[in-house]
């Protein structure tokens, strides 16, 4: 079997019309994927899980990083007013409704800056990061949030991170050129990740008195 | 100290966490209902579950002013210790304050508790369990040390064996609860002793407690041997094979745990600048019978270097039939007298002559008088409330008040004030009266 047959099916596919963008997406996908891994496991930074920094990466690529992030923000800002505004004013609601009733400012908010700015993008992005209020507040009420806080943000560099490598265009090019080697390499990364026990370097500032003594 | 020495997340997962902690395990200890049954069924001191509360029609149906003056309600499967509500005491009928000085109502209570339902507290917001629990307040020796809430004690536990302790403070900052996240302080403890070792606050070494001049090494726990040996019976109880196992010390029961952690912080290292991977690594393959095996192997594995310098580090002293006391008079000075040791006797005796001479016989120093049958017949003896140092401890208690002029030795302890005494029946030759008669 000939070795570069992926190349040869993208070359293939994209010949019999299916947009160029949607593999060069599915291609990086993994590689977004294996570059939010490491940075927990090697670096440190946690972030919510694996999936939002990524769909807010792709996000990103849909609206552009800048408008990304002041939605993001703003989202994340709406829902903390609405939850402290609850509670100063005393409205004892019950969690699921106190959440709609989230949701529900968030969505005038987010018509709000449409109707000012007028810009046009499309609802995906939208609701992808409006479902994140939902993990935001659940880790506000579960842990501080000063936590909330940092998770936040850095789930926003994560995201930024990978924006870079989706959008970078000479990466683009070396992956769609070599769709085998990249998927390759990505897969063994992933196993090598999966069997590294070492400190993270965030561990090693964190220990660094231990290390010290 | 090596880098390998240290447990990261990684390792942490790989190694311990997922290795050894089974799912069933681990649902267990994220299960605060299910620990409770647990440790029931294995008999393993902890705080009791007074109502548990699975559907919204229990939390109508409650009867909410029965309720005692103190408790806590917590969520089943809550994060971080948030959505406990702690009351202290009751202020009115149906109205209690909490441990952070708050005015709540049964009202206020039963929303919560419906919150709590609704899974606001949970992990993944999954509908969860509220249920109210036994209030654990603070033990004596704690009671300078914490603000507010209860403080804990958190053991790694590993393969029966204890690994590392520490001790959480709740700070004001902590809002009262005992996590270090939140500004709780962490102090290291000595295995061998119960004696803590180092402290820190916000992952910062310090040495007094914040805004005071209380120095935070060098305090004794009370209670170490038990706690050590409830943490173990805790952890094999829950089918952890690593565990952090939540001590609290209720005044009065003694250690009980209050949670089970199938994932423990590694915060604890820096608490005792010791790195917990090596600790773990040299229990890995010993075999460990019991809970009381496990402890004796921490105590000499992982004693720190002061240890030979800590004098009687057990739980229990030994005192000779004859020891000095001193007793604290009416004016808070301490005098020096020989007591002779009987555990023929209930209550202990003091002369009245002495009684008198230290001003504790004085009229509103009586508590009352009670009619005592002893060696020479029945008679009514006033009793007194009696403090003094035996053996380094100091012991409050309720003492009858008699004529002991004829006999050797004018105080005498009883078995009630004699726990965790062990008597030996020599007398040192000094301390040796001859017959007054």
């Amino acid at each position: 079997m000939d070795i570069f047959f992926l190349r040869h099916a993208i070359l293939d596919s994209i010949a019999s019309g299916v947009p160029e963008n949607t593999i060069i997406l599915l291609l990086l996908l993994p590689i977004i994927a294996t570059v939010i891994a490491a940075s927990r496991t090697i670096i440190g930074i946690r972030g919510f899980g694996i999936f939002l920094p990524a769909a807010l990466s792709i996000t990103f690529v849909a609206i552009g990083p800048l408008l990304g992030i002041i939605l993001f923000i703003a989202i994340v800002v709406i829902s903390t007013v609405v939850r402290i505004v609850t509670r100063k004013l005393k409205l004892k609601l019950q969690y699921l409704p106190r959440m709609a009733l989230i949701l529900w400012f968030v969505s005038l908010g987010i018509l709000a800056i449409i109707f000012t700015t007028h810009i046009n993008f499309s609802i995906f992005p939208v609701l992808v990061l409006t479902l994140l209020v939902e993990d935001f507040t659940k880790i506000q009420l579960g842990k501080s949030f000063k936590t909330a806080l940092t998770l936040t943000s850095q789930t926003l560099i994560l995201a930024l991170v990978s924006y870079v490598f989706l959008t970078y265009a000479p990466f683009q090019k070396l992956v769609l050129l070599n769709p085998e080697i990249a998927m390759i390499t990505t897969f063994v990364i992933d196993i090598m990740l999966g069997k590294y026990l070492g400190l993270r370097f965030m561990e090693y500032y964190r220990f660094r008195k231990l290390i010290r003594s | 100290m090596k880098t390998s020495s240290i447990l990261g997340l990684n390792a942490r997962g790989a190694l311990f966490t997922g290795k050894y902690n089974s799912r069933r395990a681990k649902r267990i200890a994220d299960s605060k209902i299910q620990t409770d049954r647990v440790l029931r069924l294995a008999g393993v001191p902890h705080p009791k579950i007074f109502k548990k509360f699975t559907t919204a029609q229990d939390v109508f149906d409650f009867e909410w002013s029965n309720l005692p003056d103190a408790f806590a309600l917590k969520p089943s499967r809550g994060l971080g210790g948030d959505g406990i509500i702690v009351v202290k005491k009751r202020t009115q009928h149906t109205t209690w304050m909490t441990s952070s000085k708050q005015i709540i109502t049964a009202e206020d209570l039963k929303l919560h508790s419906l919150d709590i339902l609704e899974g606001a507290f949970s992990m993944g917001n999954d509908p969860d369990v509220a249920f109210i629990q036994e209030y654990v307040g603070r033990h004596s020796a704690f009671k300078k040390l914490s603000f507010r809430g209860t403080p804990d004690i958190r053991i790694i536990v590993f393969n029966k064996i204890p690994v590392m302790a520490m001790l959480r403070l709740p700070t004001k900052e902590s809002g009262g609860r005992a996590n270090l996240h939140q500004g709780a302080i962490g102090l290291g403890i000595d295995i061998a002793s119960g004696i803590t070792t180092k402290a820190i606050h916000h992952n910062r070494e310090i040495v007094y407690k914040p805004e005071t001049t209380k120095k935070l090494r060098g305090i004794k726990i009370p209670l170490w041997n038990t706690i050590l040996k409830t943490a173990v019976e805790g952890q094999i109880a829950s089918g952890l094979g690593y565990a952090g196992v939540d001590i609290v010390l209720h005044p009065e029961k003694g250690a009980q745990i209050i949670e089970l952690n199938a994932q423990p912080g590694l915060s604890i290292q820096l608490a005792n600048m010791e790195g917990l991977k090596r600790r773990l690594d040299r229990v890995d393959d010993i075999n460990v019978i019991d809970a009381e095996h496990g402890v004796k192997i921490a105590k000499a594995l992982f004693a720190s270097k002061f240890v030979h310098r800590v004098k009687n580090s057990d739980d229990v002293k030994t005192i000779n039939a004859i020891e000095e006391v001193k007793i604290i008079d009416a004016n808070g000075k301490s005098t020096i007298i020989l007591a002779k040791i009987d555990t023929g006797a209930w209550s202990s005796t003091i002369d009245i002559n002495l009684a008198k001479k230290l001003g504790l016989l004085r009229k509103n120093k009586i508590l009352m008088t009670r009619k005592k049958l002893s060696s020479l017949g029945e008679e009514q003896r006033p009793v007194i409330s009696l403090s003094f140092w035996l053996a380094g401890r100091k012991i409050v208690t309720r003492a009858t008040v008699s004529d002991r002029k004829l006999l050797r030795y004018p105080v005498l302890i009883g078995r009630i004030d004699l726990q965790g005494f062990l008597i030996s029946p020599t007398i040192e030759k000094e301390n040796l009266v001859k017959a007054k008669w």
